[in-house]
């Protein structure tokens, strides 16, 4: 502790504000989620374990929502992590020409706000009008013109693929500034000793890359997880409720005044998200070790 | 070369500092307040110095601006032009947030529980709507005595009602614009040798000769989430026709939705018609705000719509004739009974609007008989308006429609409870039944569970 390079009490007025607005919040989060408390009436009663039950057991289909939460979630970590990963390594070692230039293009996606990118793919991915499906029908892909956004099994995919498309570039980035990072020493000892492509991806890249992986990760993770706008926008939760997630029944649930419920749904993700981040960042951590 | 360029940083950064902590001062653009002035307009002249000094001007009253959050179609052009007439006479702004429909009623209840509504805002009117959705005997302001609701429509006006008081506008046409009912083009049909359906049998027929001719039989546009629910609760009279008393039955808790046989057989026909592809391929993506395009192309021979429907059509499509389309009520069940639809889009103030007499001027000066007639003349959606006194403007097919027809009792949105607010939750699960997840009976058990936990909630006596 005496190492710190400041005293601790530097710290406290963030942690002040920070436990005022952040935390204080979340407990009491936690205390309405045992209630009824709900938009119909000022008297607030302590239910138990009622909302958890209600989200566990009702044919309401919260359990769908968080297996779409979390196929959602899991598919734009794997997606986002691989392409970007690729991307970076072409436009670092690969690409020399223009790089900066392609660099920016792959970004410019994520610098346009969701709700943008939403409108602009319900539009592109219409089954009848939409730039997609009459460019594959131009073409004579008409087998290929599908009903993107209401078909009930290709619906969450095609939201999955907007998402990617959107967030590739910034993760891109990321590790770009990761792969920059790694002294070039390490490269030219393993292309001295004849090491393939592979090995040196697989024994220098890789392992070096591992904190800026973890970092992206955890960040894909705590987003997936409260994904909103994107579904909201380009489905609604629909075709029915195909798409729904748990922010966007959250949303619902406040919108009808079903305030208890809706907090115990947020409450129970906060739980989720802790749990996983927290053991992401460990497995990670110790992988980077190891 | 360091020094001087930290140096001039320095200065730049305690120069933006100084400036950013300066008071803020007014805006160029905006009017200068006038200081009250304790001198004589007349510069010879000297006030009396025992007597205070009268200011001889007030200070300005910052402009005010209404804010007004509606769900899309709601506004008609005719409405804005008028909005533009009442800040041209007294100055009030109105300022219109138009909400896609699928997206309406949840922003709504989100700002009211939220207490961030508009100073006026839209909804459907009806009892359940009224103290369930909008909570209105706390968020909306008590509007009973205004001149207005003397000339309003007996039955619209008890739609905006609760408890005896008045707490809504209803300037809608609840007969030509409330009537969703099927609007069919005469020439497919009369190419194909058809006549008007009596029966769903005679109609289900009718849809496949129409399907054959590679024609779609009917626009039903179902990406708003709304359009393809109007198919079940608008056969409410039939329901009643066959079974008297269900509706009240319903309201007394004494039976459900999921044991009524009539409603049963309507949910399935209706599955029956999306499955065999009545509907068409594009459905699930067709939007409403395509109905007159698709009415007008030819490429449709079918829309459940209003009665004003083929008007507006003509007016966006000049080559389409208006005349060359028919009405009859939704066959489901075998209805042949008009869908009387009393409630409808209304406007509220908001409790804790700062300017709550504003927007009751606003709203008197919207029901002033020449501006409903204005409003009634220039909106091609509307043939009537629920007030007294005022011209109507019916066509032929649409009075026709009104002999051939008869009205019985009102649809069930109006007449059951806990119907029309769980509206969005009902088209999410026909869809989920068009796709294969649930099947007619499991949609007709979900809207009693919803019935019954809103029920549950408003402490309804029935369900004690």
């Amino acid at each position: 502790m005496k190492n710190q390079a400041y005293p601790f009490y530097f710290a406290s007025g963030a942690l002040l504000l920070y436990g005022v607005f952040f935390v204080l919040p979340s407990l009491l989060g936690f205390a309405y989620a045992f209630t009824d408390w709900n938009s119909y009436t000022t008297d607030v009663h302590w239910i138990g374990f009622d909302n958890f039950i209600t989200i566990f057991t009702s044919t309401k289909g919260y359990l769908r929502y968080l297996q779409n939460t979390v196929v959602f979630t899991v598919a734009t970590i794997v997606l986002k992590t691989v392409i970007a990963l690729g991307l970076a390594l072409l436009l670092t070692h690969g690409v020399r020409r223009l790089a900066n230039l392609y660099r920016l293009l792959m970004y410019l996606p994520a610098v346009l706000p969701m709700l943008v990118v939403s409108l602009v793919f319900a539009s592109i991915l219409d089954p009848a009008t939409g730039l997609l499906n009459t460019s594959l029908r131009a073409v004579g892909l008409d087998l290929l013109a599908l009903r993107w956004l209401t078909d009930i099994q290709l619906a969450l995919p095609s939201v999955i693929g907007v998402d990617v498309w959107r967030g590739v570039g910034y993760i891109m980035v990321i590790l770009i500034a990761g792969l920059q990072a790694i002294p070039k020493d390490y490269y030219e000892a393993a292309e001295i000793d004849g090491a393939s492509g592979w090995t040196v991806f697989t024994h220098i890249t890789l392992p070096m890359l591992m904190p800026v992986l973890t970092v992206t990760t955890v960040l894909n993770l705590l987003y997936g997880l409260k994904v909103f706008d994107i579904v909201y926008v380009l489905t609604n939760g629909g075709p029915g409720r195909v798409t729904e997630t748990v922010y966007t029944a959250i949303f619902q649930d406040f919108s009808k005044g079903r305030y208890g419920l809706a907090t115990a749904l947020s409450s129970l993700l906060f739980v989720v998200m802790v749990t996983l981040g927290y053991y992401t960042i460990r497995l990670m951590h110790r992988e980077d070790v190891s | 070369m360091k020094k001087p360029f930290k140096a001039l940083s320095a200065a730049v950064l305690a120069s933006l500092l100084l400036i950013s902590c300066a008071a803020p001062q007014a805006p160029a653009t905006q009017p200068p307040a006038v200081e009250p002035t304790t001198a004589s307009a007349d510069p010879t002249t000297v006030a009396e110095p025992t007597t205070a000094p009268e200011p001889t001007s007030a200070p300005v009253a910052e402009p005010v601006t209404l804010t007004y959050m509606a769900s899309q179609d709601w506004i008609k052009d005719a409405e804005l032009e008028l909005a533009k007439k009442f800040e041209a006479e007294t100055g009030i702004h109105i300022d219109y947030q138009i909400i896609p429909a699928d997206q309406y009623f949840a922003l709504l209840k989100t700002k009211l529980n939220a207490g961030e509504a508009t100073d006026i805002f839209g909804g459907q009117s009806g009892k359940t709507d009224l103290k369930l959705q909008y909570d209105v005997e706390n968020n909306a302001v008590d509007l009973t005595g205004e001149e207005w609701t003397t000339r309003m429509d007996p039955n619209a006006l008890d739609q905006v009602s609760l408890n005896g008081k008045v707490y809504g506008a209803e300037i809608w046409d609840i007969v030509a614009s409330n009537y969703f009912i099927m609007t069919y083009n005469k020439v497919i049909f009369a190419d194909l040798g058809l006549e008007v359906p009596t029966s769903y049998a005679e109609f289900k027929a009718a849809c496949d000769t129409i399907k054959g001719a590679g024609i779609v039989p009917i626009f039903e546009p179902i990406s708003d989430g709304w359009h393809h629910v109007l198919w079940f609760p608008m056969v409410g009279p039939r329901y009643e026709e066959v079974t008297p008393g269900l509706a009240a039955q319903l309201n007394a808790n004494e039976t459900t939705f999921a044991e009524s046989e009539i409603m049963l057989t309507a949910m399935t026909q209706l599955n029956e018609l999306y499955q065999s592809g009545c509907f068409g391929d594009n459905t699930l993506s067709d939007a409403y705000a395509d109905t007159s395009k698709a009415l007008a192309s030819g490429e449709y021979a079918m829309s459940v719509a209003t009665l004003t429907a083929p008007v507006s059509m003509a007016t966006d499509f000049p080559e389409a004739k208006a005349e060359d389309f028919g009405f009859f009520p939704i066959p489901l069940a075998d209805n042949q009974l008009a869908p009387a639809h009393p409630a409808g889009p209304s406007k509220f103030i908001y409790a804790k609007s700062p300017h709550i007499e504003e927007a009751k001027q606003y709203l008197a000066f919207l029901m002033e008989p020449e501006n409903l007639q204005y409003l009634l003349d220039n909106t091609p959606q509307f043939a009537s308006l629920s007030f007294s006194g005022l011209t109507p403007k019916w066509t032929a097919e649409q009075q026709e429609f009104m002999n051939t027809y008869e009205v019985k009792t009102i649809v069930y949105q109006d007449a059951v409870n806990y119907v029309n607010p769980q509206w969005m939750d009902i088209g999410k699960d026909m869809v989920t039944m068009f796709t294969g997840g649930m099947t007619p009976a499991d949609v007709l058990a979900a809207i009693d569970q919803r019935r019954e936990e809103m029920a549950l909630t408003a402490l309804d006596p029935a369900w004690k």
